[in-house]
């Protein structure tokens, strides 16, 4: 059953789009982040400026710093933005020789600006200011302190420029997604191209069309169009054995409809009821025969299409062989042959099965006996327990743990002439004898069992017999007593 | 606002009717409105009637000081003014600077012209040219100075005659002096040269515009430098031996800034006034009514900066609106200019 579930191309979108948020987010803070710094870059340079300006108009007058603070400094203060701005000179000790604001300078920031310049960000009168303070070495006549230079803004130019430059990154980035989302769905399109021609062949094809594909398709899929290919050349052979079936089956039925036909036209062209007699028992035979025939094609060709195995139940196969040797004992075909049964194991054995497929399989196998061996072969069937077969537990590859199931191997042993090993397998085609045309089987038997062995999940095995015969053997799983009933 | 002697029985009918309605009788409580300005009340009045016609739920007070007196009340007065106007621009500059300013933020207030504003916060809102003005008598005895070069060579020339009779502005006194003699010092350092004449003709300093112009009405001085013309101007119509001259090299142009206090008891009001002073109809009745120019190009009147560039043409150079005033300030720059200044006064060569 084909079950839809979800798109490639949503999963993709979905996964697009994950990505690009989660990159986005983090691209995002970078890009704010960087672009506050530029932006404190920038203005960080006009206070340095400002701050050398005024450092260039300090005098010393009397042992006094004196400064005559240039208009063009507060100008570069106040930028274009129009900041408030703040300047202090202060000399040695910290003491404001010139203030336009009360701003208290910190004495760490004093040491700090004494061994380089210094810019930082400080909560003064209820706004943010950027402050930046240098150390500026005059020389006067008296005095040689040091001075050091304050020079601070609002940060309202800062803000506007690092929203300005955060607001075209992420115009950029939105503008790279945008398109980097339409390439990807051209992409995909491009990419699903050879998925579609496969399609496209496949729709075209034939309904009887089992030749290999003829499509060109990417690495991603040749696996795919090879298990296709893989199937189209099952399903081709399973049509031609079908075929094959049909024919040889038509032609079994050929054989005794023509004999019977031939026999019946003597019959008539006689006069006498001898004669009559002669052939009716030989149509009578012959209809048997076909009819036998018949009955086989039949059951084989129903184990072949018959659907799952619902009546599957544990039974005890002991008990199931010694019912049907009996019934076999009886029977006239026997009557030549040394029909036994090998000593049981101990106990009911229980094997998961359909009763009647068991019987059908016995029942062909013992007539093969019958049927191959001379009159007075000694034919025995027989239960062995085999402990130990090691399967895998799951049917999963994952677990590594095996099991041990317990197996039971059903046999039918002769001490006929045996079936050459090049032979064996082929027995088990439809409508082999293995080279014997002195009988009159119709070569579906050992089929018919090799079905049933696979519809049972068991193993069937051919093996020579010493010093000769033949040894069937069908291998099934031991099923777990406490199922039972 | 006529005082109602007798309510008409009419009225009276409406008026309880409305009470009884529950609704806010018609005069309710008018909003005050307190305004701390330098700027004479009598060159201003138009412009005040005209608000209060526009807003009669704004009781306003208006107070006319000095500069410097202004420039205290906005740090020390309690409560705080709504509005502060000063023609003093480095000191309102420098109050704007420390945080005592509103933001305003109007349609008005954002078409106001760039060079005009700061921060959104101060506004200059007139264009006053600074003059020089001669009494009648000059004329009779000399040409009368045109150029501040003119000025300078009078006060070689005729040294003994102008003895006493030139007058200016204190730096010391006027923050307006203080403000212009900075700014022409920025312009030329020939500047000097023309404080050393007026020392050596031995100038009467004044602490205002209308001082000098008393002066010259009086006949005490002959010759006046760097007065406000708008005062000038309005004088000079009314005493027809006042002559006022635009100078003809440059002529600073000085503007009244007006700002609304950060800690304005009455922002709303505030905010209106300043919002009248910038708009369309505050600006037409300066430039009709008062001398004080407006700023704004769309305003049609005889008295407006457009007109002025008119009759004056490209001379005019307004103190810039910007951070540089902030130096004028500056405690070190202002006593190393007045001690320059003193210095150049008395200088003998």
């Amino acid at each position: 059953m084909i079950e839809v579930a979800g798109s490639l191309k949503r999963r993709l979108a979905v996964w697009l789009l994950v990505t690009v948020t989660g990159l986005g987010a983090l691209l995002m803070i970078e890009a704010r982040v960087s672009s506050q710094r530029a932006a404190e870059r920038a203005y960080d340079s006009q206070l340095e400026a400002a701050a050398l300006t005024i450092a260039e108009a300090v005098q010393w007058q009397q042992g006094e710093p004196l400064i005559e603070v240039p208009a063009a400094a507060l100008q570069i203060l106040a930028t274009r933005h129009q900041e408030r701005v703040f300047y202090a000179v202060l000399d040695a000790d910290g003491e404001a020789v010139s203030a336009n604001l009360p701003f208290a300078i910190e004495p760490s920031w004093r040491e700090r600006a004494a061994a380089e310049p210094l810019a930082l960000t400080a909560r003064l009168d209820g706004e943010a200011w950027r402050l930046y303070g240098r150390e500026v070495d005059s020389a006067g006549w008296v005095s040689q302190e040091p001075v050091q230079v304050w020079v601070g803004h609002t940060r309202a130019g800062r803000m506007a420029l690092a929203g300005e430059l955060f607001e075209r990154t992420l115009t950029r980035f939105v503008a790279m997604v945008l398109l980097a989302g339409v390439l990807m769905a051209l992409a995909l399109r491009v990419a699903l191209g050879p998925m579609r021609r496969l399609r496209r062949v496949l729709r075209r094809r034939d309904a009887d069309d089992m030749r290999p594909l003829d499509a060109r398709v990417p690495e991603e899929m040749r696996e795919l169009a090879q298990t296709l290919d893989h199937l189209f050349a099952r399903q081709r052979q399973s049509r031609e054995a079908l075929l094959r079936f049909t024919a040889d089956a038509s032609h079994q039925l050929k054989t005794p409809l023509a004999g019977l036909q031939s026999v019946s036209e003597l019959a008539l062209k006689s006069e006498d009821p001898a004669d009559w007699q002669a052939a009716l028992t030989t149509v009578h035979e012959g209809a048997g025969r076909t009819s036998r025939l018949a009955g086989q094609l039949l059951s084989l060709a129903r184990l072949r299409h018959l659907g799952e195995a619902d009546e599957i139940a544990p039974l005890d196969l002991a008990a199931l062989l010694r019912e049907t040797l009996l019934e076999w004992a009886g029977r006239e075909a026997a009557r030549d042959h040394d029909l036994g049964l090998a000593e049981p194991p101990a106990g009911p054995v229980w094997v998961r099965a359909e009763g009647w497929a068991i019987r059908e399989l016995l029942g062909n196998l013992i007539d093969n006996a019958l049927r191959y061996t001379p009159p007075g072969s000694v034919i025995t069937l027989g239960l062995e327990r085999l402990g130990g077969l090691e399967v895998l537990k799951g049917l999963e590859g994952g677990d590594p743990d095996r099991e041990r199931v317990d197996e039971v191997a059903l046999f039918v042993e002769d001490d006929g002439p045996g079936v050459p090993v090049e032979a064996r397998e082929r027995l088990l085609q439809p409508f082999e004898r293995g080279g014997r045309q002195d009988t009159d089987g119709s070569g579906l038997g050992l089929s018919i069992v090799d079905s049933i062995a696979h519809r049972l999940g068991g193993r069937l095995t051919l093996a020579a017999r010493e010093p000769h015969g033949l040894v069937v053997r069908l291998h099934l799983p031991l099923c777990d007593p406490k199922e039972a009933p | 606002m006529t005082p109602r002697h007798a309510l008409h029985p009419l009225l009276l009918a409406m008026w309880l009717a409305l009470l009884m309605m529950g609704a806010t009788p018609l005069r309710a409580a008018p909003t005050p409105l307190v305004v701390e300005a330098a700027l004479d009340r009598e060159v201003v009045a138009p412009l005040l009637e005209a608000f209060r016609a526009a807003h009669p739920e704004i009781r306003l007070t208006f107070r006319d000081r000095s500069t410097l007196e202004v420039d205290a009340l906005v740090a020390e007065a309690d409560p705080a003014p709504d509005v502060v106007i000063s023609s003093a621009m480095p000191w309102q500059m420098a109050r704007v600077n420390q945080g005592y300013a509103r933001r305003l933020d109007s349609p008005a207030a954002r078409r106001w012209p760039a060079w005009a504003k700061w921060r959104d916060e101060v506004f200059g809102f007139t264009f006053e040219p600074i003059v020089m003005a001669y009494r009648l008598d000059l004329s009779r005895h000399m040409a009368p100075p045109q150029t501040h070069a003119d000025l300078h060579r009078l006060l070689t020339t005729e040294q003994d005659m102008l003895e006493g009779k030139v007058t200016a502005y204190s730096p010391l006194k006027s923050g307006v002096g203080y403000t212009l003699y900075q700014q022409d010092a920025r312009y030329t350092p020939r500047f000097w040269d023309l404080v050393a004449g007026m020392g050596r003709v031995d100038a009467q300093l004044e602490g205002s515009t209308r001082a000098m112009l008393e002066g010259l009405s009086e006949g005490r001085y002959w010759l006046g430098y760097n007065l406000l013309g708008s005062y000038a101007m309005i004088w000079a119509q009314q005493h027809p031996e006042v002559i006022v001259q635009v100078p003809k090299d440059y002529s600073l142009v000085m503007m009244r800034m007006a700002f609304i206090h950060r800690d304005a008891p009455h922002p709303a009001a505030a905010e209106a006034f300043v919002d009248y002073l910038l708009g369309r109809e505050g600006q037409r009745v300066l430039a009709g009514q008062t001398p004080l120019f407006s700023v704004r190009p769309d305003i049609v009147g005889p008295y407006t900066a457009a007109r002025l560039r008119d009759q004056v043409g490209e001379r005019l150079f307004p103190i810039p609106l910007n951070a540089s005033l902030l130096a004028f300030v500056d405690p070190q720059r202002r006593a190393a200019f007045l001690e320059r200044w003193r210095r150049e006064f008395r200088r003998q060569d």
